[in-house]
């Protein structure tokens, strides 16, 4: 396998371990408070909801739709190497939302990229600890 | 019992470096700071020892020990481009409960030097923590910078307003507009800089994209500014020789850090600033005669333009449309050429204070440093800085004497 040439996030284990290893077995995991039973992301040790501490990890469906988009065409380190390439807000079916580079789209063509289409996740394995997120639209 | 801060305190003086844009021979931040402040000093005869309180965004004591003084009220906000917003509402409140009765306000910044410098002298630390949520969740997907970040809250906008790339340019145009009547812009005139003077819709259409839909001429400059004011009390303000702009309002909010965290990538904080601005100053949109909106983006400006009550929801860029918001149109904005085509250092929310004084004191026309602006007839100008990823905004309403 090729190395992994763009940045590898380095997990804090403290409040984000559970999602990482969820990563690895390419289940996207999130955390949801007990008490609003809303599901919040980035993983945080207080609902932003409610404020409750009581949060568990469930299992999401790894669904989710493309709220925003833009086209990147100025890129650093190995992303470079990618421009023109897709970045993306992505509306998850449980709630709240994740960032990431949108797969299954033409970056050249903007105007065929349509906001709300149905996307899923998956997983690229940058180090055996670290499998990154990247979210697909599905038609 | 609190009272209503509203006309306690005065900016007294609004001064900018001896020389600011891209400087041929690099300064430090430092330095900029430091020759705004003499110059804000000798406007309003204020000596630096009278200096009550210092306000920057990251080095107060930094700046009060280099000119050694010993505030006895500092704060070193620094949540972006609105900081020296805030820092004024800061330094209205200080006054007004009686704490102090001069406070500084500086900035100097130097975007354009740092590439000569390389990233020295910026008095910035460098390295990232990797377990705060930017480095986690959104750089690993090669966003660099605010344009990468603002350009997915312009897509919303088109796609939930309906707006289109045309309304945007008109932003970009009129800003220049302003720029070629201010010869401290970068992009004043083709002397200026080989991409200044007057701009056409299509010399924007056939900007490059820098983050779609973000065109090259959607975005900031990048350059070197040092700034300074002094808000005093309303005693101190009187006895000086400069003429006040009183600070009928102020206000400060944000909706998030990461825009991960932007419920609505149409709509910022300013909405509750403002209102917390216009409340304190007991006016409203209606009453403001021009606007200077931090214009980081054409969209910043765009959205700003909506939360500030100056236009409907969805409807910014129309501020701007046939020249409205430009030279001899009915409500001037951004009168220096903006961070589009003025200065944009970084933070530019001091640039903002700057012209803002400048316009209600009716001095633009002295000049700074030997160089006049064009005056506007406004009395009262709203001032919002936006910081960060959309993230934190800073609103003042301020009025002539
Ligand atoms: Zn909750």
């Amino acid at each position: 396998m090729a190395d992994y040439n763009k940045p590898i996030p380095d997990p804090d284990p403290y409040t984000t371990g559970p999602f990482w290893e969820g990563a690895k077995q390419g289940k996207l995991m999130l955390p949801r408070c007990t008490v609003c039973n809303r599901v919040h992301f980035y993983p945080r040790t207080i609902c932003p909801h409610c404020h409750s501490d009581s949060l568990e990890w469930i299992e999401a469906s790894g669904e989710g739709y493309l709220h925003t988009f833009a086209v990147q065409h100025r890129a650093f380190g190995g992303w470079a190497d990618e421009v023109p390439f897709v970045t993306a807000y992505i509306d998850l079916k449980e709630g709240d939302r994740m960032f990431t580079v949108l797969r299954g789209v033409d970056a050249s063509k903007p105007e065929t990229i349509k906001i709300g289409s149905k996307v899923k996740v998956e997983f690229e394995k940058a180090t055996d600890e670290v499998h990154i997120p990247f979210w697909r639209v599905v038609s | 019992m609190p009272s209503n801060p509203s006309m306690s305190a005065a900016i007294v003086g609004a001064a900018e470096a001896d020389r600011i844009g891209y400087l041929e021979t690099p300064k430090t931040a430092t330095m900029m700071h430091v020759e705004a402040i003499r110059n804000v000093c000798k406007q309003t005869g204020i000596k630096v020892s009278q200096i009550e309180a210092v306000f920057s965004a990251g080095v107060s004591p930094q700046i009060a020990e280099y000119l050694g003084i010993h505030p006895k009220f500092f704060d070193t906000t620094s949540v972006g481009g609105c900081s020296f917003e805030m820092h004024v509402h800061h330094a209205l409140a200080a006054i007004n409960s009686g704490i102090c009765d001069v406070a500084l306000v500086t900035h100097g910044e130097i975007g354009w030097s740092a590439r000569a410098t390389k990233g020295r002298g910026t008095g910035r630390a460098s390295g990232g923590d990797p377990w705060v949520p930017d480095a986690l969740w959104s750089n690993p997907y090669g966003v660099t910078g605010a344009p990468s970040n603002y350009s997915h809250s312009m897509t919303r906008h088109m796609h939930q307003w309906g707006s289109r790339e045309e309304d945007f340019a008109q932003i970009a145009i009129t800003t220049r507009d302003w720029a070629t009547l201010n010869p401290r812009a970068i992009m004043q005139s083709k002397d200026t800089n080989p991409a200044g003077g007057p701009l056409t819709m299509a010399d924007y259409k056939a900007s490059r994209y820098i983050s779609w839909p973000l065109h090259l001429l959607d975005c900031c400059l990048v350059t070197d500014h040092g700034g300074a004011v002094l808000v005093a009390s309303a005693d101190v303000a009187r006895s000086l020789g400069t003429k006040p702009v009183w600070i009928a309002g102020a206000g400060e909010n944000t909706s998030h850090s990461n825009m991960l965290e932007m419920e609505d990538f149409t709509a910022t904080s300013a909405k509750a600033s403002g209102e917390a601005a216009y409340k304190m100053a007991g006016m409203g949109p209606g009453d403001m005669e021009m606007a200077m909106i931090y214009d980081s983006f054409t969209i910043t400006a765009a959205i700003t333009a909506e939360m500030l009550g100056l236009t409907p929801r969805g409807e910014g860029p129309s501020l701007w449309a046939n020249g409205a918001a430009g030279p001899g149109g009915k409500f001037p904005v951004n009168t220096n050429g903006g961070g589009l085509s003025f200065n944009h250092s970084g933070m530019y929310g001091m640039q903002l204070l700057v012209e803002a004084y400048r316009q209600l004191s009716h001095t633009a026309e002295d000049g700074v440093n030997g160089l006049p602006g064009k005056q506007t007839n406004a009395k009262s100008c709203v001032v919002n800085g936006t910081g960060g990823s959309l993230s934190n905004t800073g609103t003042l309403v301020l009025v002539s004497d």
